[in-house]
């Protein structure tokens, strides 16, 4: 009853609130992008083990997202905050070209979780101020993005550090979702 | 029994669909052309002209005609990712090419990747519809002229369906006919590319 009221209260005030998941192998930079987006700064961060969860308002949206940590030994429990996704903000490492085909693994293998199936995907190609990043279509060839067919996905070529590319995937994001909200 | 019936049933209501993609250089307008086709269609309000991105990915819209659902395809158009088109070329039932028709210069441009798509052997007999978009616009190519200039690859078109039609797709000109042209085409062409059935 509760949560059925604040569903009634939140679409008069138009307030909805979407749910992100940031994900990635560890080390791609996950928490730098959530506090960059967030704050707006660039915070000092050790590994995540669990999760970090913020709100982030960006054109009158209200976005949940949850940073989950990225090792290997912990991703196995990144299912359970799959339910009632939006999108998913996946970041790679540029410069990490070994670690490539494991992030592709990981990311496909997220995909077919059927909680997943109707989330959008947005991949941030992170660390572009290093020298040796690869580009966008490199990164989105290593990925496999051209296998997804069913699923609305884009990449965006991001520094954390330096704040570029953060605003532009974001936008994106916000037309997918509006978009989708309006036929439902 | 209960499988025979719920088996029929769903033969019934089986739904076919089929996917077109939407291809050209950047800036032709593929994005406002999907998101005219998605107002047309679904009655939605499409994305404002001013919130539309350069697209580096994968844009997703379906419509439903009659008991055939289309999905379309809509792929960025920077050079360096028509790589990815190519992924989606096994599984598309018609091809549209955008092609802005003002901008005179990338004209080459134009007929070299559309050379380059339409002779790949994936999409062989695929039917393929060129718009000449932008015709709102005071200086843009006619149909005729956008014919012309084509002219000289029309042969590698082979045997296939194919069409040039002029569309505004930011006044949504158009965009009907050419939506109503690609359903008629792809139905057409069921034997050499059957529907996908769900």
């Amino acid at each position: 009853m509760g949560a059925y009221l604040s569903r009634i209260l939140g679409r008069l005030w138009g307030e909805k609130e979407v749910r992100i998941l940031i994900l990635g192998l560890d080390g791609a930079g996950k928490t730098t992008i959530l506090y960059r987006l967030q704050i707006g700064e660039v915070v000092t961060t050790i590994p995540t083990i669990g999760f970090n969860v913020e709100t982030v308002t960006y054109r009158n949206i209200k976005f949940q997202v949850w940073d989950l940590g990225g090792q290997t030994s912990i991703r196995p429990y990144w299912r359970c905050y799959y339910a009632n996704t939006d999108a998913v903000i996946y970041v790679v490492d540029s410069v990490d070209r070994d670690r490539l085909s494991t992030s592709r693994e990981e990311l496909h293998a997220m995909l077919e979780e059927d909680e997943l199936r109707d989330s959008a995907l947005l991949v941030f190609a992170n660390k572009q101020d290093m020298v040796g990043a690869m580009s966008s279509a490199e990164v989105s060839d290593a990925l496999g993005l051209g296998t997804l067919k069913n699923r609305q996905w884009s990449i965006f070529k991001t520094s954390a550090v330096k704040g570029d590319g953060l605003t532009e995937g974001l936008d994106w994001l916000v037309n997918i979702i509006q978009g989708s909200k309006q036929q439902q | 029994m209960y499988t025979l019936l719920s088996g029929f049933h769903k033969y019934l209501t089986r739904k076919e669909e089929y996917y077109v993609i939407i291809l050209g250089l950047d800036n032709a307008g593929k994005t406002t052309l999907l998101e005219r086709i998605k107002s047309i269609f679904l009655g939605v309000l499409g994305l404002p002209q001013d919130r539309i991105a350069p697209t580096v990915g994968l844009n997703i819209g379906k419509i439903d005609i009659d008991r055939a659902r289309i999905n379309f395809w809509d792929l960025g158009g920077q050079r360096e990712l028509h790589g990815i088109w190519e992924k989606y070329y096994g599984e598309c039932h018609a091809i549209v090419f955008v092609v802005d028709s003002t901008d005179k210069d990338r004209i080459e441009e134009c007929i070299n990747i559309f050379e380059k798509i339409i002779t790949n052997d994936e999409v062989e007999g695929v039917p393929v519809l060129m718009l000449a978009n932008k015709q709102d616009l005071p200086n843009s190519l006619k149909v005729e002229e956008i014919k012309e200039i084509f002219n000289k690859i029309a042969i590698k078109l082979g045997a296939r369906d194919s069409r040039v039609l002029p569309i505004s797709a930011l006044e949504g000109d158009g965009v009907r006919d050419a939506v109503d042209w690609l359903f008629v085409r792809i139905q057409r062409n069921k034997q050499n590319r059957p529907p996908i059935f769900k």
